[in-house]
């Protein structure tokens, strides 16, 4: 009596709802509640899991692109008339210095105006995802302000002003670089040092030097070594197998971010994107895997969460879909594990940066 | 009345200032939709922020700033430099942070605004206590660990940072950041070169395996303070695991016996020794450890293929190394 309708429970209980998820990006895009007040800082981050989540499930179709482009460019802090704020350009998370919107410069002068590096860096993928030519970004003030934030010991500060620095930082700024065809904004061997050194006794990555090692820490690392071109260099064969082993025994249903601490959907993709980046992804339980995740997904509103009956966020919503796209799961587009962007989007970046050369090969 | 405080305090104390309101465009993408009082708040912090006024004034502001949102970073920023503009007293200002990461102890800028002024003040007595506070309420806080680490190792306050390690592996020994302070204050002290404490080190591993088996944590570290200091050649270890395989078995005791082997083959490449260490494989691939079947199955023909007879011919491995000297049998 019960085995049919035990089967279409389950059933149901598993499914993946694309329609859903496609509405909370939507949603997402448009506009959040007071509560979400702590994300002003930071709403490009925000607009690019959402934008790049809508990839993932090839809905982009739904969103007005070209607003959406001409939002970030307001974001772009551009060089002033004197070019004396070089060091302070990039992007901003949003608007909240107050500077009047604007989609060209010349740049405004604002003594607490500067760009931050993870804004930089998720601005520049979501002109991208959006199939932006990037034209209208200055690269060149991009690369001023990377710069003037890396620190002697290797890491990144966020911001001009300071801020805390880590290995966080060094992925922004290896992804800016990757983006933008341009090493000239960071040294990348004091980066690799760094690195280096954030390599536990456990072979996970910690945020630095003697930090607990974590799986969103050690996707930083491989994903910025990969992206650099430096994997096989930076590392020994010996301590690439030890870094898998690291990486693998995170699997408990989903994967966790560090021994003995409860899984979260997050890390199917941290942890699994730097296991497709070691090869290695493959030999994980891709059921256990799927069935964690979809566990988080909420039924009601789309998005998933960290855990099971929890409040669903468009980190988790994201990164949820980048950890099922990894899997193979159907009707989803494949993610570029060290850029964490569509295969679709990246082939764009790839044509952009031809044209590049291209064009710096006629200009001579 | 408290609205009407509010109305005549903006009249009286904020007249001279134009609000300063966020300008998204036409087209604002992730708006969040703020109350008018939080709305009035940020304007007059733009307001100050364009003119860089240093007054208390503002000072006052980016308290009110920072209850309303504590993660932006500008805020702080400007409190900062107004702090120091304005000749603030940086003991009331850490009694300040203090009581804000107790409200918020998972956000980056107050921890870095808590070290900032550890730094002016060039004082960390308060650190140790306070951090262990926020630790008493979640032992695995990654800000609160890292705050220490730094206070530990700019004003070298190693002392009884063992002591406090060992006191909370009592409480959790499953508590992995515990376990990797553990091993930043040994390699900052006395490190693990000394045989005496690399083998007390090994022995207090086993202690606590044999309370709670089932420790990731506990063999990880095992393992890391042994992988390139001779696993297999550490006296009496494999002895001890193999006992130890009989009644507290564990994938992780399991994974170790494998890396043991390995170790033991790169030295010396005998078949016994591959065997062993192909079979463990198949016990976790398996049996012991079955979420990671393909994983140690994949790691099983990589031990032959470095180790095996086929090894043996001369051929470079696939990473340019040559095998080592060909495998030997037992006589």
């Amino acid at each position: 009596m019960n085995a049919p309708e035990k089967v279409l429970e389950e059933f149901e209980q598993i499914d993946f709802l694309r329609d859903r998820h496609v509405r909370f990006f939507q949603r997402t895009l448009q506009v959040l509640p007071e509560r979400y007040a702590s994300l002003e800082t930071t709403r490009l981050t925000v607009m690019f899991f959402a934008v790049s989540g809508l990839d993932v499930l090839d809905a982009l179709d739904v969103i007005d692109r070209n607003n959406m482009i001409e939002w970030i460019y307001s974001l772009q802090v551009l060089p002033t008339e004197d070019q004396s704020n070089l060091s302070r350009c990039g992007f901003r998370g949003s608007s909240h210095i107050g500077i009047p919107y604007s989609v060209k410069g010349p740049g405004v002068l604002h003594p607490y105006d500067s760009g931050h590096v993870a804004m930089t860096y998720t601005g520049l993928t979501s002109l991208l995802i959006l199939g932006d030519d990037l034209s209208r970004v200055n690269k060149q003030a991009c690369l001023a302000g990377l710069k003037a934030l890396q620190l002697e010991d290797g890491s990144f500060c966020a911001v001009p002003e300071g801020s805390e620095n880590d290995i966080r930082f060094i992925y922004c700024a290896a992804c800016i670089c990757y983006m933008l065809d341009d090493w000239s904004g960071m040294d990348i061997q004091k980066a690799i040092e760094y690195i280096r050194g954030s390599m536990s006794y456990d072979n996970g990555f910690g945020q630095g030097a003697g930090l607990e090692s974590h799986g969103g820490w050690t996707f930083c690392a491989i994903a910025s070594l990969c992206l650099m071109g430096r994997l096989e260099e930076a590392l020994s064969q010996r301590e690439l197998d030890r870094i898998r082993r690291w990486c693998i025994m995170r699997q408990q249903s989903g994967f966790h971010g560090r021994p003995n601490k409860p899984v979260d959907t997050c890390y199917s993709f941290w942890v699994g994107a730097t296991l497709e980046l070691l090869d290695v992804f493959q030999y994980t339980n891709y059921e256990k895997n799927r069935n964690y995740i979809l566990s988080t997904q909420d039924r009601l509103v789309g998005g998933f969460a960290k855990w099971p009956d929890s409040h669903p966020d468009p980190l988790h919503a994201y990164l949820g879909l980048c950890g099922l796209s990894l899997i193979g799961e159907p009707n989803l587009r494949k993610v570029h594990p060290a850029l964490n962007i569509t295969q679709r989007a990246f082939q764009h970046l790839q044509q952009l940066q031809q044209t590049w050369r291209d064009n710096a090969g006629t200009c001579t | 009345k408290l609205f009407l405080i509010v109305i005549v305090d903006s009249l009286v104390h904020w007249a001279d200032l134009e609000p300063v309101p966020q300008d998204d465009g036409p087209n604002p993408v992730v708006k969040i939709a703020y109350s008018e009082k939080f709305s009035d708040v940020y304007d007059y912090f733009r307001a100050l922020l364009k003119k860089d006024e240093r007054s208390d004034r503002a000072f006052a502001l980016t308290a009110e700033a920072i209850e309303l949102n504590a993660a932006n970073y500008t805020v702080w920023h400007y409190r900062r430099v107004l702090l120091q503009a304005l000749q603030k007293d940086l003991r009331e200002e850490m009694r300040y942070i203090t009581d804000i990461i107790e409200e918020q102890p998972k956000n980056y800028q107050v921890w870095h605004h808590r070290r900032m002024v550890v730094e002016w003040l060039n004082d960390p007595s308060e650190e140790l206590e306070f951090i262990a506070d926020i630790l008493s309420q979640d032992a695995k806080n990654y800000h609160a660990w890292q705050h220490r680490q730094w206070v530990i190792q700019e004003y070298k306050l190693w002392d009884n940072e063992l002591e406090f390690v060992e006191k909370l592996l009592e409480e959790d020994v499953r508590n992995n950041s515990v376990w990797n302070q553990r091993h930043f204050v040994i390699s900052h002290t006395t490190g693990y070169s000394s045989p005496a404490i690399l083998d007390r080190e090994v022995q207090y591993c086993l202690n606590q395996i044999r309370k709670a088996p089932h420790n990731e944590s506990a063999w990880n570290y095992l393992k890391g303070i042994l992988q390139d200091r001779g696993m297999s050649s550490h006296p009496g270890l494999l002895e001890q695991v193999l006992e130890l395989k009989e009644t507290h078995c564990s994938p992780y005791l399991l994974a170790f016996l494998v890396d043991c082997y390995e170790d033991a083959l790169e030295n010396n490449n005998q078949k016994e020794t591959l065997n062993r260490a192909l079979e463990v494989c198949e016990y976790l691939a398996q049996e012991k450890d079955t979420i990671r079947k393909e994983y140690w199955l994949f790691l099983q023909r990589s031990l032959e293929s470095r180790f095996g007879p086929s090894a043996a011919s001369g051929e470079p491995l696939a990473d340019g190394t040559e095998p080592p000297a060909g495998q030997q049998e037992l006589s």
